[in-house]
Parts: C-alpha cells; structure tokens; sequence
C-alpha cells in the first residue's frame, strides 16, 4: 500500500472509478458502450488490486503488467467503439471512414514501430520495465494517434457528436495524450523523474474520470431551433459580387 | 532525444486538438446559422463555358486575374454548402430518432445526402485550390449544385412530415 501524498492522489481515484461504474451501470451504458463499461470496470478492479498489493514483489508486478496491457487492448477497443458509434448514423461515410481509419492506423504502427526501432538501437532499454514503457509508449503513439483521427474527421466532415460519445473520447483522449508524454520521459530518462511523472499521470486520468462522469450525467446539448437560423440579406451581396465579376 | 522531443511534442498537439475540439463544440451549441444560397448564381460560377469564352477573349494575366477572383467566391459559396449540410446533419439528427418510421427515413436520407455533399465540398476544396495555384488549369467540377437541389428537396420533404421542426429549415437552405 502506497504511504505519501501520492496514497491520497489514488484513493481518490478508486473513488472516482468507482463513481464512475455506478454511472455507467444506473444508464446502462453497457448496451451501448459495452467494451468502456469493461474498461472502467477492471480499471477500478485492477485500481483495488494494486492499492492494497505491497508495491515491491513478484505479484504486483506482474499485476501491474497485466493492468497496462489489458488497459491498452480495452483503450484502444473503446476508441473504435467511438469510432463506430460516431459513424453509425451516417451510412454514406462509413465505408469511406473506415478505409481512411484502416490507413490511419497502418501508418501510425509503422511510425509506433520507428519510434520502437530507435529507442531500441539507443541501447538503453535492456531491463524488463524499461522495454515495457517503449511497448506502452508506441501503443500510446497508436491510440493518440487513432483519437486525433476521430476528431479530425469529425471536425472536417462537421459530423455531430452526441454528448456522452464525445465526452467518452475526450477523456480517453487527455489521458493517452498525457500518459504518452509521460511514458516518452520515463523511457527516455529512466527512474530519475518516475515519481513526477506518475503523479501527473494521475491526475491526467483523475481528471479524465471526472470528464466522463460530466458528459454522462450532462443533459444533451440542445440542436437549436431553425427558426432562429436563416440569416437572409447576404444573398444580394454574393448576386452583386458574381454578376460585377462575370459581366466586367 | 530527438526522437523523445518528437513524441512529446505529438502528445501536445493531440492536446491542442482536444481543446479546439472543445472550443468548437461550445461554439456549435450556440452558433447556428444557416445561410441563404443562389443556386442559379452558383451554376453560373461553375460554368465552364463561361470560362471558356473568359480564356479566348482575355489575356493570360488578366484570364489568371480573374479566374482567381472567381475561385475565391466560389470557394465562399462551397464553404456556405458545407456550412449548411453541418447544420442540417445536426437539425435532423433528432428527426432520426422519430418514433415515426417515415420520419426517421426521411432524416436518414436528408443526412445521408448531406455528407455526400459535405465529401464533395472537400473535393470542390481541393480542385479550387490546385486552380488557384495553376489558374490555366481546368478540373473537372465537384457534383454539387444538382446534389444541393436534391437536398432541398428532400429537407422540404421531411419538412411536410414534421412541419414544426424542419418545416423552417427547409425555407432556409
């Protein structure tokens, strides 16, 4: 059990998931989003299995092991789950998405892979921990990567996020971006700055807990009244500017 | 180090992007503006012909002039499209989930619609950018004003189905 200000920063956090689970439980979130619901449940499962396993020894290793992996493989369930979920009304994008999506992810494990390759040839991650945070760190490259592609495309395409869809993927967006970072300076620097990073680490996901508990329990956001859209007067500016252009 | 920099720096633009993605969001809540369009007017900006007769009679500086000035209104009107496909895709996202199965159909054909017309306005994006840079340079026009046509329809449709939600959109667009 961990004994300094950091015991606080993660107590908090099991409270947090276990906020969270009894939120997606009372909306019933797994029908839609059954791979997140997984996701936070063996977060707070594993988060419980970590705080109260002594932090030196065999078995909270390889707990700890365990953890990160399956955290990775439910993350980047979650992010295609999104994905599917964001494309669902729209049948005339998908197939374009898809393959765009597939391309996205081909490309970012090539550069996971660089980043491997380099790292590896440096030398310096002969020791079991240290080839596990290169192997968390091009995961991370992957699943950022996949989130940005989310919203680039949402943004290019103007494609409406639901309320809790987009909370869904901002929070797992903040985390894996924070925790990429982290990872990259753990790797790079070793042991050195292990503690700061960590805590900031964290508080990235202590944050991103509160960010998926805001959107579910958040009312939707309203899609407006049209009545209040049209704008007209412009129209006899854009006929002025095109008739001065093509009869000059 | 470098490539250490690299990926912290890759971690910071995906933050970026989030926030951006956040202020954006906000924005959509409360902006919602669909904007009039001449459809006539726009077929006449992407005549060919018309562009045709411009190069024959014109200088090359002059014909590059113009072409420009033409480019960067038609890019306007483009961008007043996709504008007003997003708002549409988002008015009549809530019609989709009509328990009426002939409203829900129709919203599922209007937003349909509507992406492939935001796809073209990407592809009419490009090609106004590559005639920009080469104004000589003639591509082949994106599929635009035919599909907007159709999706007024088709949003005057759903409009007669539910005359209290969409009914001002469709005399919008």
């Amino acid at each position: 059990m961990p004994h300094d200000s950091f015991s606080l920063i993660w107590s908090l956090q099991i409270l947090l998931k276990a906020a969270l689970v009894v939120v997606l439980v009372s909306k019933k979130m797994w029908r839609k989003f059954p791979v997140f619901m997984a996701y936070a449940t063996f977060n707070l499962i594993f988060g419980i299995l970590l705080y109260v396993l002594p932090a030196r020894g065999h078995v909270y290793y390889y707990a700890y092991c365990l953890e990160m992996g399956a955290s990775l493989i439910l993350g980047f369930g979650v992010t295609y789950e999104v994905f599917r979920y964001l494309l669902s009304p729209y049948a005339a994008l998908r197939q374009l998405a898809s393959s765009v999506f597939k391309w996205a992810a081909i490309v970012l494990v090539l550069l996971a892979l660089v980043v491997l390759y380099v790292q590896y040839s440096l030398g310096q991650n002969t020791k079991h921990f240290q080839a596990f945070l290169v192997v968390e760190e091009v995961s991370r490259i992957v699943e950022v990567g996949l989130l940005m592609f989310l919203f680039a495309f949402a943004g290019v395409f103007g494609l409406h996020w639901r309320q809790y869809v987009f909370g869904i993927a901002l929070g797992l967006g903040i985390f894996t971006a924070v925790e990429l970072a982290g990872v990259a300076i753990r790797a790079y620097f070793g042991d050195a700055l292990g503690y700061g990073v960590a805590v900031l680490s964290m508080i990235a996901f202590n944050f991103s807990l509160l960010i998926w508990m805001g959107y579910l329990m958040a009312p939707e956001l309203s899609a407006g009244r049209p009545e209040e859209a049209p704008h007209r007067g412009q129209l006899e500016q854009w006929n002025q500017a095109v008739m001065e252009l093509i009869y000059q | 180090m470098t490539i250490t920099i690299l990926v912290i720096a890759f971690a910071l633009c995906a933050i970026a992007l989030l926030s951006t993605a956040v202020r954006a969001r906000r924005n959509h809540a409360v902006i919602q503006a669909v904007r009039p369009l001449d459809l006539n007017a726009f077929r006449m900006l992407m005549d060919r012909d018309d562009e045709l007769f411009l190069r024959d009679h014109l200088s090359h500086e002059s014909f590059s002039h113009l072409k420009r000035r033409r480019i960067r209104v038609t890019w306007k009107y483009v961008s007043r499209i996709a504008g007003n496909t997003s708002v549409v895709v988002r008015l009549c996202e809530n019609a989709r989930q009509s328990n009426d199965p002939e409203v829900a159909q129709a919203a599922s054909e209007v937003i349909n619609l509507a992406t492939q017309i935001r796809t073209q306005c990407l592809v009419a994006f490009a090609k106004l950018s590559v005639e920009f840079v080469v104004p000589s340079m003639q591509l082949t026009p994106a599929v635009l004003e035919s599909k907007y046509q159709s999706l007024r329809e088709n949003v005057s449709k759903l409009g007669s189905l539910q005359p209290q939600n969409v009914a001002p959109l469709a005399s919008a667009i």
